[in-house]
């Protein structure tokens, strides 16, 4: 063995470790009351009214959502949230990389064209959607004045019109996670793989999607979870011909009056959500050593 | 390839790897011209300064990477890798994560991923200078072992003229972009071509004058401290530079003993300025007007010196070189 192999003794002298936890602990109550306070007490009155019958527990409400059109229902919102992650990832996954590789001013006006849009509220901009595919909106107005189609195309409240709005809303929740870990990636690590004798490509798939799983995972997982349970954007830019998990809760409280319907449905929305964090974060470990 | 730093070693390097493109000139690796190929067919092993380890794979993982990018069948490159790592003695370490080793232990893998393709040429970019000094002259040691026993073409590039003195067969010493020498160790040492590797390899005493005769291939040069003779052609007249260097110069004590004019032999009288305890040598700093001459002596001879006393420095002629003066007028 080598002298640096040997252990070194630590120069720094550490508080003592119950001094360190109770900061710790310090640090993290009000955080904690907030979340207990403000999200687990109405989490657990939620979960309770979904399985409160007339006569004690029951799992009816539950029984109501696996009847064929409420799975359809689900099945909307996961195809919806599904595609908008595709997409989102498929333009986001090399924008990232632009932008980590772009200096100056034209990275500076790539973030600003990434985060100005996130000041704005959801319902301008899916507002703004419905006003250029309306059929006496922009898109439809140019393409009769060009004289490219001789009626407007039906673009609103269609699945194609949902998933361009929902992708454009949540772009950036894709971005900004992958551009973190593409910004930190070590350009030293993909020259290293060349001289071993890795093309391009391979390179690419051997060490630079690895190194990046972290953030393609984390943006994954957002991207999903927002659009999975996105209630605006589906409401604005289709509307009763697709209903969502979001757009029946919502319905389910304040038009039919079921609120353990709503509850019931509630509790499936934040299963699914929980399910795809909870794999995520295991893709996200499984990325490491093999 | 030796230099002080933006000499443009570490881009000769990159040439060679392929990692860098020239826009003249050629690069031929035994023979065959790869200018115009890229690094992942170029075949060679490059060790980075900083490694350049991947993170997300384990020692083995690492070492396996050239071998698996090749597409070889798995038993072959478990060999190999086995191989591999027990040439540089890592092979307790594979499945470790590469994180969680020692500095010396990442150099080891860095190496051991670069041989284990087999590599014609093996690249070294300051590959030992982020190890303390004691770590570094071990791996100096070994390295030489292991590249004797694998019998490749090893490049390293380093600003350590210690290690590239101890490393090498042939030296390059890099200037702002040239190859000033090329040569081995000891005649660098010993026959320094220009005033550069003089003053870059090893230290020196260097004398500005004026040549006042010539012949033979030999100057004797009128400096602020007397006449010096030197080898050297230039003409009688010209502005020079002498030069020796300090394990020549021979400190006498002025008053003992008289040697006489002995031609063969430069002497400069001075008085000791300082004597400064090196181990088993003394470096002793001898002042002659305005000029400081730089002498060594071993221990026990150099500890009956003391700074203030009168000192005569004698040294060979054959040993004084004389260089073009850099700022002279031309």
């Amino acid at each position: 063995m080598t002298a640096a192999d040997l252990p070194v003794p630590s120069p720094v002298v550490s508080p003592a470790p119950d001094r360190e936890r109770w900061l710790a602990i310090g640090f993290a109550t009000p955080a904690a009351l907030v979340l207990v306070v403000l999200f687990a007490l109405p989490l657990a009155l939620l979960f309770t009214a979904s399985v409160a019958g007339p006569a004690g527990l029951t799992l009816s409400e539950y029984a109501k959502l696996a009847t064929p059109h409420y799975l359809g229902v689900v099945w909307n919102s996961l195809r919806l949230a599904l595609l908008t992650t595709g997409i989102a990832f498929l333009i986001g996954y090399p924008a990232s990389f632009a932008l980590a590789r772009a200096r100056g001013v034209l990275r500076s006006v790539m973030l600003a064209s990434l985060f100005l849009p996130l000041a704005a509220s959801v319902i301008v901009k899916a507002f703004a959607w419905t006003i250029l595919l309306r059929s006496d909106g922009l898109v439809n107005t140019v393409l009769m004045a060009l004289g490219l189609v001789d009626e407007p195309i039906r673009m609103i409240f269609t699945e194609t019109a949902l998933v361009v709005g929902a992708v454009n809303i949540f772009l950036p929740f894709m971005i900004l996670p992958i551009y973190a870990v593409v910004a930190q990636l070590d350009h030293r690590l993909v020259e290293a793989a060349a001289t071993l004798g890795a093309s391009p490509a391979v390179a690419f798939v051997r060490v630079v999607m690895p190194l990046t799983l972290p953030g393609i995972v984390a943006g994954l997982a957002l991207v999903f979870s927002l659009s999975v349970s996105a209630y605006v954007v589906p409401t604005l830019l289709i509307g009763e011909r697709y209903p969502t998990l979001s757009t029946t809760i919502a319905k389910a409280f304040l038009l039919a009056r079921q609120p353990g319907f709503g509850a019931a449905a509630g509790v499936a929305l934040l299963a699914i959500t929980l399910a795809a964090v909870a794999l995520s974060a295991r893709l996200g470990r499984s990325g490491g050593a093999r | 390839m030796l230099g002080p730093s933006g000499c443009g070693k570490t881009t000769l390097l990159r040439l060679v790897a392929g990692l860098a493109a020239p826009e003249e000139g050629t690069i031929a690796i035994a023979g065959r011209d790869v200018t115009r190929v890229p690094p992942h067919r170029r075949n060679v092993g490059v060790v980075f300064q900083s490694y350049a380890l991947f993170p997300h794979l384990t020692v083995a993982g690492n070492v396996a990477f050239g071998l698996s990018v090749r597409g070889r069948p798995r038993e072959e490159i478990d060999r190999a890798v086995k191989r591999t790592l027990s040439l540089v003695r890592l092979e307790h370490l594979g499945a470790r994560r590469v994180s969680a080793l020692s500095g010396g232990q990442q150099q080891r893998v860095a190496l051991a991923r670069a041989l284990a393709v087999g590599p014609e040429v093996l690249l070294f970019d300051e590959a030992l200078s982020a190890l303390d000094r004691n770590l570094r002259e071990e791996m100096q040691v070994e390295l030489q072992r292991l590249l004797r026993e694998i019998g490749a073409t090893a490049i390293f590039v380093t600003h350590d003229q210690d290690e590239a003195l101890t490393m090498s067969d042939r030296i390059a010493v890099m200037n702002g972009g040239r190859i000033e020498q090329l040569a081995d160790p000891k005649t660098l040492y010993e026959r320094p071509a220009t005033l550069f590797t003089l003053g870059f390899v090893g230290q020196s005493t260097r004398l500005r004058g004026t040549v006042a005769e010539a012949g033979d291939g030999m100057v004797a040069v009128d400096t602020a401290v007397g006449r010096v003779a030197a080898v050297g052609s230039y003409r009688a007249g010209s502005s020079v530079v002498v030069a020796t260097r300090p394990e020549h110069l021979r400190v006498v004590a002025e008053l003992a003993g008289h040697e006489g004019a002995e031609h063969a032999r430069n002497s400069v009288d001075g008085r000791i300025r300082a004597v400064i305890f090196q181990g088993s040598r003394s470096r002793i700093e001898v002042a002659a007007g305005d000029q400081i001459l730089l002498a060594e002596a071993p221990g026990r001879i150099a500890s009956e010196l003391n700074p203030g006393d009168a000192a005569r420095l004698v040294w060979p002629v054959t040993e004084t070189f004389a260089y073009p003066d850099p700022e002279a007028r031309a």
